[in-house]
């Protein structure tokens, strides 16, 4: 028998061969195609390649630049486009319905964003506190000296593979893709739990001014480490791409809260400069140093711009790390159909069924990877959490069995999975758990039987008293007739 | 014999025996006919709708319990009371009153009358008044004589203290109680009279109706055994108060445990405990003098000393080891609180937030009794004169149910009875004397008659003609009565000579019931039969204006939300929710869990950074207020909110500190000079939420305290207003969901508003080496 490739697996190779092969292979997002680039008209040669790529795979791509009026972003409530990718990060004044606010509700409404940051100060600047992302002040861009290369400072090979991100289990860039160059902000995270770092700084890197530096020799470093604190915004605690997934609302389980909510997930990418994704960074060689039997030996690689990319895009427009809960059921052990109610103490077995996105076929494919699932029986408090397993032979099946406390009340099935770079999953059911019925309990009790012996030694008495009494009558009547 | 005016001679005896009967069955149903009328003012002047709170409840259990049948009503498990809790119905509800409608719903249905649940219930306890004044009726005939037993009926047809708890849509427990509770005591003093074990085990039978139907059973559970006790103290001890006695608690006793809710308790709480001892004291008295009659004297006095001692030694010190090791429950708050009333106050302010729990204030005795408060001594002094052991009985439950009426209001009821009895029996000899048309024409007739007859005690009442005031007649009659048995002299004939003398009196008497009818009717329809879930104001023109703003926000919830929803407001309104609007609710009348209402109290009295935690936690959608300051409307939770904060107070005595809430001066204040606490709480922001907008920039006055609240009002984050009714006297907000970016709601409010962030600690700029 083969071995099973865990699907995630199957699907990063896939995903990793297609692109190698250049092939026009399609791969859609699991929430719609169409994308809104906000982008002067006539910057769109210099992200050809990556717009190219984007519409190779399927998606609609509509340019709109940051002063047009049209396309709206939402109307009528509703958003126009699936995705939107901000790449006009020098722009200082944007169109009325380009406001912080508006990207926010964009992601309450299910669409994608990728934001790019600019040297300067726009509403971006503004917006990022709302996603815990601390950045450096205006105009202090990423600065290296490392490695040596002809290029400015501010212009950085940055090595992916050092970092696989968000977690050992799931990557957002494929693994091996390369030096990739970045020039543009950098910032630091805080301990959000809904962020994580895409691509990190290079841990030589660090935030500074090089607008009037030319003549300067102050000692930039040091300075800063003498202040204290202001050594933040260097080193690779710094992310230049960070990946951030928005929260279900989470609902209170009643009404539309019920099952898996009717919010939807959104996924934000923060980039440090819209740079990234340009033509000139994609073809950029990188220059590097390999170590050889005879010395070092300069090497020019492609870069992994191009890839990194459409890495990038892909998980910020959902196509990768899509999960979903297609269907919940529970009922009591031994018997089928779901009940209405459940009896304290019962045996539950409760089941989810989970399936992934797959982009290449545009299908959802069950998914049984998930290896820390867990399913807490709540009222108030879990009264019951447990380990929701895979089922083995069943694909995208995890099932369990446990039973319901000696405790009646309103409880909650909870399914509450959150990793980093996958879809929140969170799944809510409500169901009673009621007392046993008048005639559920026990009928007969060994520790009443001091009641049954009384009742009966009762009963026989008076039997008895009844015997001879009827019999004692009738005696003292024959003594009283003798007498 | 002389009389006064001529009397018709020529009838048979069973003429006048069966026109009296007629007249009685005609004087009865018009009694029936006035006080089912008498309660229909609710309907008329409002609508056929239940009123207030519990009756909300039981409506929808009833309804329940017609839908389903009752096997499926015993074990009915009501998810959305007390949520996440729930809320076992069968097992937490005297389902007398629900059963009762019940049966005469399918009653009905069986003979093909369609008659709607809800218009048995609304009606229910108009019919059961009738029948409360027939077993008035029945008891006060035992106490004196049918002409009493009519009176008494129609005192208790019409007076207001008991149709307070009775008008048409009243759905209470009281309603068919009341009636239990009067026609048990019949029962139980036509057992004693007779000595019947029939009677005793109809007494016992209705006392299991009662113990279904009403948490007051404790009043017949301890009334009836003071009365043995105090009739054994009295040395009145006889086999027929043993049959009685024993054959209505061995019954009564068994069958009362039958029902869910009470259980075990008549052998294990201390409120029980009188009628086991004194069922055991019966059995030790019976088997004394079962003794005694089978020993001599002075065996049997040592006898009797040496085991009374030691049985009361014993008894005593078991009651004590048993209470003590929590077999017998120690006595529950509620019925501290009847002998100290300041004890809840203190440390149950859950049972002191219940306005009727609250002691009676002296005018409502008159609004409720009127000319029969003044006639209740009176009765009673009666009752002394003959003490059968019946009249003892009536003198108990006075004394008893006076004291209790004092203490709390709504014991008021158990009150009206009695003073209907001792009243009907005071009124009734005063006109037996004066309608009685014998004049006492032979001055030798001895009067010291050592054992006289009530009837002619009273119709050799009064002395001369000084015609007082009834009840100052009687008594008086009553003293002169003694005074002259003493003195065994009789220099005058005692009577009533003439009409006038007789005219005069009987005048004044009917017109004190005419006044007393014309009160009742006033009160009733004024005072009482407000349905309160539905407010009548008046108009200028004098037109009545309805005011409907609870079912408008009721219906609200009903059409508007997921039907799973729970709703958070303050207790006194979880039934309605339940029953109007068919939502969950977090806490409701049912206060059987001190700290989810505490709980409640804690999220309305703290900022809502401290709110937010608690709501989610119970999952609550929306939540409800009243608020009356609008439109002057008292009943609000901003004057309700003080005991949400005791309550709080009582189990997070760190968190929630009453004194907070009042300013320095320690007044009670919404305006500008309130304390933080109270502007900060989440019951004051969502009471006066966009309150002054609503006088563009004018002055906002609260018309209930009657002070200006602030110009920019109070903002919320974590909740969004959903409903405001006509006269914004509910307001449901509905519950923020946390935000999607993970921020406080606080934030993200701000943020969604525009407002800048204050920038966080961002390091200076910096130049690099180059």
């Amino acid at each position: 028998m083969a071995t099973r490739l865990p699907p995630i697996f199957t699907l990063l190779c896939v995903i990793f061969v297609s692109v190698l092969l250049g092939s026009a292979a399609k791969s859609k997002s699991s929430t719609g195609d169409s994308v809104l680039v906000i982008l002067e008209p006539e910057k769109r040669a210099e992200y050809s390649i990556f717009l190219n790529g984007l519409e190779a795979k399927g998606y609609s791509v509509t340019l709109r630049a940051p002063k047009d009026e049209q396309p709206l972003l939402i109307e009528d409530g509703l958003p126009n486009f699936s995705h939107v990718a901000f790449f006009a990060s020098d722009t200082k004044n944007f169109a009325k319905d380009i406001t912080p606010q508006s990207l926010v509700q964009l992601l309450s409404l299910g669409t994608n964003l990728i934001l790019t940051l600019g040297p300067k100060q726009n509403l971006l600047t503004s917006l990022a506190p709302e996603f815990s992302l601390l950045l450096p002040p205006p105009a202090t861009p990423l600065v290296s000296f490392f490695p040596e290369r002809a290029d400015s400072p501010s212009v950085i090979p940055i090595n992916a593979k050092s970092s696989s991100t968000p977690n050992d289990t799931f990557s957002v860039l494929t693994p091996g893709v390369g030096s990739v160059w970045f020039s543009g902000t950098p910032f630091a995270l805080t301990p959000n739990p809904l962020l994580f770092p895409i691509l990190r700084a290079p841990a030589e890197s660090f935030a500074a001014d090089l607008s009037d530096a030319s003549g300067l020799v102050s000692d930039a470093l040091v300075d800063a480490s003498e202040k204290g604190g202001e050594g933040l915004w260097a080193g690779s605690s710094l992310a230049v791409v960070a990946g951030f997934q928005t929260l279900i609302g989470g609902g209170t389980g009643h009404g539309l809260d019920a099952g898996p909510g009717e919010d939807k997930q959104a996924r934000v990418v923060w980039v440090g400069g819209p740079s990234l994704f340009s033509d000139e960074f994609a073809n950029k060689k990188v220059v590097e140093k390999v170590k050889e039997e005879r010395g070092l030996k300069v090497v020019e690689n492609p870069s992994g711009n191009k890839q990194a990319a459409l890495d990038i895009a892909g998980w910020a427009f959902q196509e990768r790390g899509v999960l979903r809960i297609d269907s919940v059921s529970h009922r009591k052990v031994n018997q089928t159909g779901t009940p209405e109610t459940y009896t304290t103490n019962d045996e539950i077995v409760y089941t989810v069924k989970i399936s992934s996105y797959n982009a290449f076929s545009g299908k959802w494919v069950p998914y049984s990877d998930i290896k820390d699932l867990q399913l807490e029986f709540t009222m108030l408090d879990p009264h019951v959490r447990t380990a929701l397993p895979a089922v083995r032979g069943q694909a995208g099946t995890y099932s369990t069995t446990f039973r319901a406390p000696d405790r009646h009340g309103v409880f909650r099935f909870v399914i509450n999975h959150k990793r980093k770079g996958f879809t929140h999953l969170l799944y809510t059911t409500t169901v009673p758990v009621v007392p046993p019925r008048h005639d559920g309990y026990p009928r007969f009790l060994s520790a009443a039987w001091p009641y049954y012996a009384g009742a009966i030694s009762t009963s026989v008495g008076f039997l008895v008293f009844c015997a001879l009494y009827l019999a004692g009558e009738a005696k003292e009547d024959k003594r009283s007739k003798k007498e | 014999m002389s009389t006064a005016s001529p009397l018709p001679q020529n009838f048979s005896q069973s003429t006048v025996a069966n026109t009296a009967s007629l007249l009685r069955i005609l004087a009865f149903g018009l009694i029936s006919a006035a006080a089912i009328a008498s309660r229909l003012f609710a309907v008329i002047n409002f609508e056929s709708i239940i009123h207030e709170f519990d009756p909300w409840f039981n409506y929808r259990a009833t309804r329940v319990l017609a839908a389903k049948g009752f096997y499926e009503f015993w074990n009915w498990f009501d998810p959305t009371a007390w949520y996440p809790l729930g809320r076992v119905v069968g097992g937490t509800v005297y389902p007398g009153l629900m059963a009762t409608s019940g049966v005469i719903y399918n009653f009905l249905h069986y003979f093909n009358l369609p008659v709607d649940i809800r218009n048995i219930c609304v009606l229910l306890a108009p019919g059961f008044s009738a029948l409360t004044a027939w077993a008035t009726y029945m008891f006060t005939k035992e106490m004196k004589d049918p002409s009493a037993g009519l009176l008494a009926a129609a005192f208790i047809g019409i007076v207001p203290g008991y149709i307070s708890r009775s008008v048409a849509g009243s759905y209470d427990n009281e309603a068919i109680a009341i009636f239990l509770l009067m026609f048990t005591f019949y029962l139980w003093i036509a057992a004693l009279k007779q000595g019947s074990a029939l009677f005793g085990t109809l007494a016992a039978v209705f006392y299991f109706y009662m113990v279904a139907a009403w948490g007051g059973y404790a009043f017949i559970t301890n009334m009836i055994p003071i009365h043995a006790l105090v009739l054994l103290l009295m040395g009145r001890y006889s086999g027929r108060l043993y049959v009685a006695y024993c054959s209505w608690y061995a019954v009564g006793t068994l069958s009362s445990m039958q029902v869910p809710f009470v259980g075990f308790q008549p052998v294990r709480t201390s409120e029980h405990m009188g009628a086991l001892g004194v069922f055991g004291l019966l059995q030790i008295v019976a088997f004394a003098s079962l003794v005694r009659s089978h020993v001599s004297s002075k065996q049997f006095q040592n006898l009797l000393a040496i085991s009374v001692v030691s049985l009361g030694v014993l008894g005593a010190s078991a009651f004590v080891v048993l209470t003590y090791k929590g077999w017998i429950a120690p006595w529950t708050g509620r019925f501290y609180s009847l002998w100290d009333t300041g004890y809840a106050k203190k440390y149950i302010p859950i049972i002191a937030s219940v306005s009727e729990h609250q002691p009676t204030a002296w005018p409502s005795f008159f609004m409720d009794l009127q000319l029969l408060i003044f006639l209740f001594p009176a009765g009673v002094i009666m009752c002394f004169r003959d003490l059968r052991d019946e009249h003892v009985f009536v003198i108990i439950y006075a004394v008893v149910a006076s004291y209790f009426a004092g203490v709390m209001v709504r014991l008021m009821l158990t009150l009206t009875p009695v003073v209907c009895v001792s009243a009907a029996v005071a009124f009734s000899t005063l006109l037996d004397t004066y309608v009685d048309v014998k004049e006492p024409s032979v001055p030798e007739v001895s009067q010291n008659d050592s054992n006289p007859t009530p009837k002619k005690a009273a119709s050799s009442g009064a002395v001369g003609s000084q015609a007082g005031t009834a009840a100052a007649n009687a008594a008086s009659s009553t003293i002169s009565d003694i005074v002259n048995a003493a003195k065994s002299t009789s220099s005058r004939p005692k009577g009533i000579w003439g009409t006038d003398a007789r005219l005069v009196i009987l005048l004044n008497a009917i017109g004190m019931l005419v006044f007393f009818v014309f009160h009742c009717t006033w009160v009733t329809s004024n005072a009482y039969s407000s349905p309160s879930v539905v407010l009548a104001s008046m108009n200028p023109d004098g037109s009545q204006h309805i005011i409907d703003d609870y079912r408008e926000a009721y219906y609200w919830l009903r059409m508007n939300t997921p039907e799973d929803a729970i709703v958070m407001s303050w207790w006194d309104y979880g039934y309605q929710i339940a029953g109007m609007a068919d939502r969950g609710t977090l806490v409701d009348n049912n206060t059987w869990n001190n700290t989810h209402i505490a709980t409640v109290g804690k999220a309305m009295s703290s900022p809502e950074e401290v709110a937010y935690p608690i709501l989610r936690k119970h999952d609550v959608d929306y939540v409800l207020v009243i608020f009356g300051g609008l439109l002057g409307y008292s009943g609000d939770d901003i004057n309700k909110f003080l005991w949400m904060v005791r309550i709080a107070q009582g189990v997070w005595p760190d968190e929630i500190q009453e004194p907070n809430y009042f300013t320095p001066q320690g007044e009670y204040r919404v305006d500008d000079r309130a304390s933080d606490a109270m502007r900060n709480s989440l019951m004051y922001k969502m009471s006066y939420y966009r309150f002054a907008e609503l006088y563009g920039g004018g002055n906002a006055v609260d018309r209930v305290r009657n002070q200006h609240i602030p110009k920019t009002g109070p903002t919320l984050d974590i909740l969004e207003e959903a409903f405001t009714t006509e006269n914004w006297i509910v307001r449901i907000y509905k519950v923020r969901k946390e935000d999607s970016l993970g921020r406080d709601l606080k934030t993200a409010n701000a943020f969604a508003q525009g407002k800048k962030r204050k920038r966080g600690k961002v390091g200076s700029r910096r130049r690099a080496i180059v």
